[in-house]
């Protein structure tokens, strides 16, 4: 066995403090998060009511916001560096060939109700509830390796340990994942009554939540507002011994309007909002002309940059037999005019793209190259080069005679992006002789109509995360979300390697390695490689990267950035109210 | 008269079943299906798709799916779950009943206040500037959608540096008791929306007074009234108005339903608490016994406004009642 974690700051934990107590902050300095002062209220807008409060009882973001407040998980992110840390697990140790993992738990943990955290509930809430698959928001699919689902039992009263069938490079990242309390669920008893469970913990019974998180939940008023307020109990203290968290109230009001949001923030009624490019000239104009707020711009881990995708598998097969071609793919890409996109678009608050991962991930790869510069007529000469001449001088290039080069492209009409974005291409293909014809539905509805196979290009954006193992389903060849080349994967949902390019081959490959691989040089090297594959084949043409904007009242310290519903990214633990 | 109402009543019956079979038609015939939201997410497996399924019981056939909410129904008074909060939607909609039918009533009371008497002014007053400026009005806020004067409101109250920009209070009244400061601050909050949806019914009943009361002054029973030598007072509130008035009373009956659907949009700008965004919502969401209560309930409150505004209309009307 070997050790995977030591506490590097553990180590600080004085005499004078309870050990339940942890010193926490002290490895956030670059992220600007000093000591600060109890007390306050901080408010913040929710998206939409909370469908429930038990967070396994429905996929819904609004729910995920509020509770990632209230319970906590074995591991959780640096803020500064989204590296997992020790949550709830103090430490932990690996067998040797990764399969085997023994969790050691933070002792003297209570639940909000006074009752101790112990080994029982985490086996308890991974059998139980996590891994149930009558539960609406179970985890089977993340927790499932060698096609398996981990086994989790407890050796001792503060010890827990995981086996897994098959290694895995990025086991810490499902673990996220929150524990319930034993005490509270084992008289229903999930696993033969999911349905019970999943009523518990409705939004009528706000106050009987309970969890081990730095916030309780206190009250919910239907359609306005949570309330959650200060967990005294809770385990971490900042570096000068100050209890965490230092907010006495923490406070929701549900907003569904984004402008209506902007308007309360600006108001004064809330005092933090994450706004997007659209909206940042005008609070940008306000706070220099003196208003009582800063933006501030932070480079984006999560959040969801939009690609150009050609279908594979378009119905047309001559209209197939272009969009396999790489050259027409690197063309369009020359046609693609980012700087513009992330000027006027964008008003400059994005990047170029990384592929597959954000530029400032740890697995980034340099592809900045690969994207190439914006040239219309390196783009025609690539067009020409394939052969595709506009015969007929009608001002369109032909595929063959009598049919022009001209594809629908779908995007999404309810975002404040992609509608512009179609709009720039659209005109700069046009002007290489390419017609695309725009086609607007809604964006909840792009990426069933992508998995339809029933489109011909299309414009859609998924979330970037820390660890691309978790974004599999997307970008390996034969996976449930690879949308523009459907044909990878046969009926029954295994690969089909007959219609893939070497280099598709490849990715699947290194995705397939990567999840077994457990060494992080190793696992780095080969998603490096991916990223490099993607860039030169441009399965997909990534488009820009937005980053992070927040507009924080001057009331507020401590603000790194507010993630909502991305479990245990948790910043609100340290905010305080000046 | 008892009589009547309780033959109304028992009409109501049949009626209403009639309209739960095609409320329920009308969601099912919507594509998709509650599920699908769960397809394409990586998060949810197969078996996990077919597990909700089975919970929600869309995998019984469609009429034993109605069958068993009808029976709910009526033996239980059990009106179905929420798929999305696995909540019984009779609380659900109980707690958002209560803003929902004050705004509501409100709003009908302010804009019944305004718009009747304006009605019966520019009537009266036909080719004076002051109606034409009235009517002026009228026509610009019939035009001029809800949400819109709402968007408007709040940027005026922005630039004069104000906080009840929305929402019925200010964040730290939202969860306190009733107190005299907590009212104060719900009418500081509650003249936007009053003006913001009043306004667009005050206009719609002005123009219908005033066109009632244009008819009315034209009998001759009422220049009977003035040939007896009445006062002109009594001739127009007596004869012409008690008249002119009937048509809204059964106007306002109509006008129930839109307690649940009438103000979307003008409540997702305004960020009030009630119905309307539920109802938009579990539309999307296709979760279905929400919407087909709700869809009930609006039918309900058609029928019981019906019968309310013909009620009141035999109060009001001899004629009615002799019949």
């Amino acid at each position: 066995m070997r050790t995977q974690w030591v506490l590097a700051f553990g180590l600080s934990v004085l005499g004078s403090i309870a050990p339940a107590q942890q010193v926490a902050g002290a490895n956030l300095k670059n992220a600007g998060i000093v000591p600060g002062k109890s007390g306050g209220t901080y408010t913040l807008p929710l998206g939409d009511s909370p469908q429930t409060f038990n967070y396994f009882g429905a996929i819904d973001n609004n729910n995920y916001t509020i509770l990632n407040n209230v319970l906590e998980s074995l591991v959780q992110y640096n803020l500064a560096t989204y590296k997992l840390e020790p949550g709830l697990a103090e430490s932990w140790t690996t067998s040797k060939d990764g399969k085997v993992w023994t969790f050691n738990l933070r002792k003297g943990v209570k639940w909000h109700d006074g009752k101790t955290f112990d080994a029982d509930d985490v086996v308890f809430t991974y059998n139980n509830i996590i891994l149930n698959p009558g539960v609406r928001a179970n985890q089977i699919p993340n927790l499932t390796f060698g096609g398996e689902p981990i086994k989790v039992e407890k050796v001792d009263q503060y010890t827990v340990r995981m086996t897994l069938k098959q290694a895995a490079g990025a086991f810490l990242q499902p673990l996220r994942i929150f524990i319930f309390p034993q005490h509270v669920f084992a008289a229903i008893n999930p696993l033969k009554n999911p349905d019970k469970f999943m009523q518990m913990w409705g939004t009528d019974e706000a106050s009987s939540v309970v969890g081990t998180g730095p916030f309780k939940l206190s009250s919910y008023v239907s359609g306005q507002k949570v309330t959650l307020t200060r967990n005294p109990n809770y385990w971490k203290v900042d570096t000068k011994g100050t209890k965490l968290p230092y907010l006495d109230r923490l406070e929701y009001l549900v907003i569904r309007d984004p402008q209506a949001q902007v308007a309360q923030f600006l108001a004064g009624n809330i005092d933090e909002i994450n706004i997007n490019g659209a909206q940042f000239p005008d609070l940008k104009q306000k706070e220099i002309s003196g208003a009582p707020f800063k933006i501030q711009r932070s480079k984006a881990l999560f959040g969801s940059p939009p690609h150009l995708a050609f279908n594979f598998d378009a119905k047309d097969p001559q209209l197939a037999k272009v969009f396999r071609d790489l050259r027409f793919r690197q063309a369009i890409q020359s046609a693609l005019n980012r700087p513009r996109i992330i000027s006027d678009i964008y008003n400059t608050v994005a990047v170029l793209p990384g592929h597959g991962v954000s530029p400032i991930s740890e697995f980034y790869v340099n592809t900045r190259n690969q994207l190439g510069r914006y040239d219309l007529k390196a783009a025609a000469a690539k067009l020409d080069a394939m052969g595709l001449k506009d015969t007929d001088r009608d001002g369109i290039r032909n595929i063959a005679p009598g049919k022009n080069l001209e594809f629908d492209l779908l995007y999404g009409t309810d975002s404040t992006i992609y509608p512009a974005v179609t709009t720039i291409l659209q005109n700069d293909l046009k002007s290489i002789g390419v017609k695309a014809n725009p086609k607007g539905i809604l964006v909840s509805n792009l990426l069933s109509t992508g998995m339809s196979g029933n489109f011909e290009a299309m414009i859609l954006a998924f979330g970037d995360q820390p660890d691309p193992q978790l974004r599999r389903e997307i970008w390996q060849p034969g996976q449930a979300l690879h949308y523009w080349h459907l044909s990878t994967r046969k009926a029954d949902g295994t690969l089909n390697t007959v219609t893939m390019f070497p280099w598709e081959k490849r990715i699947h490959d290194i995705f397939e390695q990567g999840a077994t691989t457990i060494d992080p040089i190793k696992r780095r090297a080969l998603y490096g490689e991916w990223q490099m594959l993607f860039a030169k084949n441009l399965p997909v043409i990534m488009i820009a990267k937005a980053d992070n904007l927040a507009a924080v009242s001057n009331k507020v310290g401590n603000f790194i950035y507010n993630l909502g519903p991305i479990p245990t990214y948790n910043t609100n633990t340290f905010i305080y109210m000046k | 008269m008892l009589n009547f109402t309780i033959r109304r009543i028992l009409g109501m019956i049949p009626t209403l079943l009639l309209i739960s079979v095609v409320c329920f038609t009308v969601i099912q015939m919507q594509p998709g299906s509650f599920v699908d939201q769960y397809l394409d997410d990586p998060r949810v497996t197969k078996e996990t798709v077919a597990n909700i399924t089975r919970q929600l019981g869309l995998d019984q056939p469609l009429w034993v799916q109605y069958l068993t909410w009808m029976k709910g129904i009526v033996t239980q008074g059990d009106f179905g779950f929420s798929f999305a909060s696995g909540r019984p939607v009779s609380s659900l909609i109980w707690e958002r009943l209560g803003w929902t039918v004050f705004l509501a009533l409100l709003t009908l009371l302010v804009s019944w206040a305004i718009a009747v008497p304006l009605g019966i002014y520019t009537a009266l007053n036909r080719y004076s500037k002051r109606s034409a400026a009235l009517n002026f009005f009228g026509y610009v806020s019939l035009a001029t959608p809800d949400f819109l004067v709402a968007l408007l409101l709040i940027a005026l109250v922005l630039k004069w540096g104000g906080s009840n920009v929305g929402g019925l209070f200010s964040p730290q009244f939202i969860d306190a008791p009733w107190s005299a400061a907590k009212v104060l601050d719900l009418m500081n909050h509650l003249w936007i929306p009053m003006i913001a949806i009043g306004l667009e019914g005050v206009a719609g009943l002005m123009r219908q007074m005033r066109a009632s009361m244009l008819d009315v002054t034209g009998q001759d029973y009422v220049r009977t009234a003035r040939a007896k030598g009445l006062a002109e007072r009594q001739v127009m509130w007596k004869h012409a108005v008690r008249n002119a008035v009937n048509p809204l009373i059964s106007l306002a009956g109509l006008s129930l339903p839109s307690l649940i659907s009438g103000t979307i949009i003008a409540s997702i700008v305004l960020n009030l608490p009630t119905i309307g965004p539920f109802l938009y919502d579990s539309l999307l969401n296709k979760d279905q016994y929400v919407a087909m209560t709700l869809l009930l309930f609006s039918a309900l409150l058609l029928l019981i406004g019906n019968l309310l505004s013909d009620l009141a209309l035999a109060w009001a009307d001899p004629r009615v009642r002799f019949e």
